[in-house]
């Protein structure tokens, strides 16, 4: 038997699953009627878009603004126009499912330890060269592997993993959003925090009306610049930049990730601004972290980020006033750790996605008595 | 633009009266740039042409295309028996507005007449089901010729063209030598028209990435990659009915009978033609041009500059069968 790589990852993270919790996927292959590939996809109206004339609709999810006429798609490839009526073709269709610890997402300031049951559908609403899950995020729920997985199921596999947490993540949960707010919903009545891992890239109407089921949010903020945003990413900084201002205003946990790409976003000039701009607009208490760059998808020709940069951007950050600023995808660094601004000793010490000794008490520090902004409990 | 006999351009051809301006090679192969070889073939929306029909009009409009006396003696300047020929037809609309099960047999014929074994002929689109609705029957074996859909089998890796970066579907990267657009003349509400080079958005995994700025350059870029640009031979448009208005989607206001089969070896040359033809009728109707209505055909010009083919209407020759 011969498979592509698309559906080895698919199968893989699958797979991991069946070894890690066997009873999930049977459970969940019996009660949805296993897999959906290939055939007439389920499709559910969209709740954010409004119908135009002749047929046509205008999406009101992202800021791309899609205007889609009969028959077509949207750039997500996931939102499909019948007759003058938009659906969304993936609400309840997760392509990947895993238990991660909640350090993978990454959120380093809630629960630290505890698992997040991880999901994410086909698509995305932008398309960023650097993709690390372009299988699944540039392709269309047609062209996957997908278990239909209703947010009661969801919910009930992740308690039975001993989930504390969703995380909506892999792919672009804005994408599926009709799909993470009916699993938050279900998530909160069920006594388990839902989370989301996003690019940011929504118009603020369906973000407000999203966030106050969340119980923690991480974005991607991809870039400082604009520039980078249209040729890298094929979406917009601004948004983005709104995006996070909102979430920070509705007092949903943020942790922000910053993807460093050698040559294209690692200058210290637009380090220093965008450390700046945290700073003002979202406050020194919401966490960074810098990650590190490998090569994948259409930017296979850089190399991976070096260490100097990203622990130059980590300067950057405390420079700038930053309290909590992290380094991703080097395991073993100092910087993976959480330290206390108070006193400078280790409250949190990290190894990649492991926890291997917690420190606080009641979310203080145990020897200064400083408060740690975090979700603990 | 011109108008010609098939006889004329064979004249033509034949004293080389065009080399240097319309005759000549384009990607390594023989192409007649800015010519479109134009078949009369009439039928009431929703009805069959019967076979004899079909069977003429392609026939006529292959020839034209390229100067020749017949069909077949068309198809085999094109196509050796040594090829697997890949017929990509665009079902997007189903049945009424998709390619004529009847036309794209008649081509298969043709080409088959020219000495390629009919199991290394082709027909396909993204999936059996859009297959299905459009009439079509697949084929996975048997002696008439293969039907069947892409069914997600694309390359595992994305390659990069222009502007895009897509899985191609195996059908062009791996199985076929030899592609034929077979499109219909059509309004699309972004590109501005959908007709032989659109249709390639078909192959690629991720086409609804590429939508924006009246899908320009992605068009061309698609065209331009290797994949399509070294193994195209041949752009194939059923305009017995056609829509200038309310595309790609099939409307029932927008659909007006052109009772015209096109054959080019120029992919921009053909999409030219039916651009044309769905602004005069657009014009008849009273309807704004499609760059007035906020859909500025922008590919064309773009797909000229990458040297696929000839989008100057003065360059355009029109040729009877």
């Amino acid at each position: 038997m011969t498979i592509d790589r698309r559906k080895l990852i698919v199968l893989g993270t699958a797979g991991a699953a069946a070894a890690l919790h066997p009873p999930f996927l049977r459970a969940a292959a019996a009660q949805s009627g296993s897999s959906v590939s290939g055939g007439e996809l389920p499709a559910r109206e969209a709740s954010w878009y409004k119908k135009l004339d002749e047929g046509r609709v205008e999406c009101e999810l992202c800021p791309q603004g899609c205007k889609v006429a009969d028959m077509e798609r949207g750039m997500c490839g996931n939102r499909e126009n019948r007759g003058g009526t938009y659906y969304t073709l993936v609400h309840s269709l997760a392509c990947s499912i895993h238990t991660d610890p909640v350090e993978k997402k990454p959120l380093f300031h809630v629960l630290p330890g505890e698992k997040a049951f991880s999901f994410a559908t086909a698509g995305c609403n932008v398309e960023c060269k650097f993709c690390q899950n372009w299988e699944i995020s540039q392709f269309r729920p047609e062209q996957v592997q997908a278990y239909n997985l209703p947010p009661d199921k969801l919910v009930a596999a992740a308690l039975r993993n001993g989930a504390r947490l969703t995380a909506a993540t892999y792919g672009e949960p804005v994408v599926f959003w009709e799909y993470v707010r009916d699993v938050a919903i279900a998530a909160n009545a069920a006594g388990v925090k839902p989370t989301v891992v996003t690019n940011g890239f929504i118009q603020e109407k369906p973000l407000r009306e999203v966030l106050p089921l969340l119980s923690a949010i991480k974005v991607d903020l991809k870039s400082f610049r604009d520039e980078f945003y249209q040729q890298q990413v094929r979406g917009k900084l601004e948004p983005v930049l709104k995006s996070l201002q909102v979430i920070k205003e509705i007092g949903v946990w943020l942790e922000v990730v910053v993807l460093l790409v050698p040559t294209l976003n690692d200058s210290a000039a637009e380090v220093s601004d965008l450390c700046a701009w945290v700073r003002a607009k979202l406050g020194p208490d919401v966490p960074v972290h810098f990650t590190r760059f490998h090569p994948t998808y259409r930017l296979t020709d850089l190399p991976p980020t070096p260490v100097q940069s990203l622990e130059r951007a980590w300067k950057i950050g405390h420079d700038a006033g930053l309290n909590y600023v992290y380094l991703g995808n080097v395991p073993g660094h100092p910087g993976e750790n959480t330290t206390c601004p108070g006193c400078g000793g280790i409250l949190i010490r990290r190894v990649g996605f492991q926890v291997l000794s917690n420190r606080l008490v009641n979310g203080s520090c145990p020897d200064c008595h400083r408060s740690i902004p975090g979700v603990w409990s | 633009m011109r108008k010609l006999t098939r006889r004329e351009l064979a004249l033509m051809l034949g004293a080389g009266a065009l080399t240097g301006t319309a005759h000549g090679r384009l990607w390594g192969r023989s192409v007649q740039p800015g010519v479109v070889g134009l078949a009369e073939a009439r039928a009431v929306l929703g009805t069959p042409l019967g076979p004899e029909t079909a069977r003429l009009a392609m026939a006529g409009a292959l020839a034209a295309s390229v100067g020749a006396e017949s069909g077949a003696s068309a198809a085999a300047t094109l196509f050796s028996p040594k090829d697997v020929v890949g017929i990509k037809v665009n079902c997007l609309a189903g049945r009424v507005l998709s390619p004529r099960v009847e036309l794209v047999e008649a081509l298969v014929d043709l080409i088959a007449e020219a000495g390629v074994d009919r199991g290394r002929i082709i027909v396909f689109e993204r999936s059996n089901r859009e297959l299905q609705r459009a009439g079509f029957t697949i084929r996975e074996s048997g002696p008439s010729y293969l039907c069947v859909g892409i069914n997600n089998d694309y390359d595992r890796e994305p390659s990069t063209s222009g502007a895009i970066g897509s899985c191609f579907a195996r059908m062009v990267s791996t199985t076929c030598s030899a592609l034929v657009s077979f499109g219909v003349v059509k309004d699309h509400d972004l590109a501005g028209v959908s007709a032989g080079m659109k249709n390639w958005y078909g192959v690629i995994h991720n086409p609804n990435k590429y939508h924006q700025n009246g899908c320009d350059p992605y068009i061309t870029d698609v065209a331009r990659h290797p994949y399509i640009r070294n193994k195209l031979r041949l752009t194939i448009l059923d305009g017995v009915n056609a829509q200038c208005h309310g595309g790609p989607a099939f409307r029932q206001g927008g659909i007006f009978e052109l009772g015209m089969v096109a054959a080019s070896t120029d992919p921009v040359a053909a999409d030219l033609w039916a651009w044309r033809e769905i602004e005069s009728e657009r014009a008849k109707r009273g309807l704004p041009t499609l760059e007035a209505a906020g859909r500025p055909v922008r590919f064309l010009a773009t797909a000229a500059k990458q040297g696929l083919g000839v989008d100057n209407p003065e360059k355009l020759l029109l040729v009877s069968a």
